[in-house]
């Protein structure tokens, strides 16, 4: 197959005047599913470890439908925010909206790591996290035009959407971090084996309730 | 930014700069000023929509001033700045755009407005309108849809939530007989509210002929879609509701 290929592509590549033939229809490239390999598998660098025996595994292993999968899901994302961009520079999306095109990697990655049972809570880039975590797009880009079709109703706009384990959408810079701490002291509480994700930039680092956090924790 | 990021430092605010001039009985003085966007601005929800008039207003050892017009910016900040006491100044981010008629004094260099003195911005015989900030242009626009229907408003733009000038309000709750409060902040606990009760403690009690009447922001959480926010703000149509109410007509 592959010799064939390659024969077809070289005889493209001389060109018409080499051949010296009629004009006829060549196969330029051809692809099947057999060629595709079914999984990949990535070399992840060691963590720091800190009172731990043992940290996550260094290799992960990625089949193609989930690759597929999370390539759907991330190109739907794009697409709800280059939408929701242009909806925001026609002033139909109003007040704030902090866009998440660029970033869709994070959420994807982070949803394919946990469980629907587990939470999360972020800042107000919230966009993409509200749809891994199971809002669908109509619901978000209702809820960004203020209609009560909304998750929330109209009542809540880009940064504050909320579902099932998903605690927003938090306007104030920093103000997730103690909330995401108390939701995973909560997890701890109730033993059911789950966890908290609480994500956060460098500038809510520099606030003051993150820093009490990394204090008293 | 907005007061609204206040309340992460609001600890400093209140228990290092308000109180320490009266704690270390007068030997330590914060000569600070902070000054920034509070209230309702345009579409950004509920986080970032809150009035903190009432919130600062409570705290002996604070100043509070809510500018309007722009002569009332420049020349609060001024006085604000001289001041040897935390100011906390309450600007309006709908306003910033807003452009306002300046009288050459206005213009001058050292141009400053006293804090604790409340301006009449329009001269009426019927009612009393008190208000801060934004509000005060609403019930403007107030006043002249009721002087068509022959109602005279008198307009005092309070300028100074803390100490406040209840004397003037006094002065003209005396010639009016009535009274509306209006506010952008919530109704509990207000400056509606506050002004209400010392109106009822003084003097100017005995010349009301009708309760006073408080326009405020809804009691909600500020909502994000369009028709949502705008009611939940003071329009004109509820200043002039809230008037009639007051005369009963």
């Amino acid at each position: 197959m592959r010799k064939m290929l390659l024969a077809a592509l070289s005889r493209v590549l001389q060109g018409p005047a080499a051949a010296g033939r009629t004009a006829s229809r060549v196969m330029v490239a051809s692809r099947n599913y057999g060629d595709f390999a079914s999984e990949a598998t990535f070399e992840i660098k060691p963590c720091d470890l800190h009172r731990l025996e043992k940290g996550p595994g260094t290799t992960a292993v990625m089949t193609r439908e989930e690759g597929l999968q999370y390539y759907k899901t991330m190109q739907t994302i794009r697409r709800m925010e280059l939408k929701s961009d242009q909806l925001y520079k026609q002033k139909i999306i109003r007040g704030f909206c902090h866009l998440y095109d660029g970033q869709e990697a994070c959420c994807v990655g982070i949803e394919a790591a946990i469980k629907p049972t587990d939470h999360v809570i972020t800042a107000y880039r919230a966009h993409g996290f509200t749809f891994t975590r199971g809002v669908s797009v109509r619901e978000i880009l209702t809820e960004l035009t203020g209609r009560k079709g909304g998750c929330a109703k109209g009542k809540g706009g880009s940064m504050h959407m909320y579902t099932k384990n998903f605690y927003g959408g938090n306007g104030i810079v920093g103000a997730q971090v103690p909330l995401g701490a108390g939701v995973a002291l909560a997890c701890k509480y109730f033993g059911k084996n789950e966890i908290c994700i609480a994500l956060y930039g460098d500038g809510a680092a520099n606030q003051l309730c993150t820093a009490h956090l990394s204090m008293t924790s | 930014m907005t007061f609204n990021f206040s309340m992460q430092a609001i600890d400093q605010v209140i228990n290092s700069a308000a109180k320490t001039c009266y704690m270390s009985a007068g030997s330590i003085s914060v000569p600070i000023v902070f000054r920034g966007p509070n209230g309702a601005a345009a579409g950004v929800a509920a986080q970032h929509s809150q009035c903190f008039a009432a919130w600062y207003g409570h705290c002996p050892g604070l100043k509070v001033v809510s500018p309007w017009s722009s002569e009332d910016a420049k020349g609060l900040l001024k006085a604000s700045i001289r001041d040897d006491n935390p100011v906390v100044m309450l600007e309006s981010e709908l306003l910033y755009g807003v452009p306002f008629e300046m009288s050459e004094q206005a213009q001058s260099k050292d141009f400053v407005i006293p804090i604790g003195k409340a301006k009449i911005e329009r001269q009426g015989t019927h009612v009393t309108l008190v208000a801060h900030s934004r509000p005060v242009g609403h019930c403007m626009e107030a006043a002249a849809v009721l002087a068509k229907e022959g109602v005279e408003c008198e307009v005092i733009n309070l300028r100074t939530i803390r100490p406040m000038d209840i004397e003037t309000v006094e002065a003209s709750v005396a010639k009016t007989n009535h009274l509306v409060t209006v506010e952008g902040g919530w109704p509990q606990f207000g400056v509606g509210a506050e002004i209400c009760a010392r109106i009822m403690e003084g003097p100017a009690f005995n010349y009301l002929d009708a309760p006073a009447v408080r326009v405020t922001g809804a009691d909600v959480p500020m909502p994000y879609a369009k028709i949502l926010e705008d009611n939940s703000l003071p329009q004109v149509k509820d200043i002039v509701f809230a008037v009639k109410k007051a005369l009963n007509i």
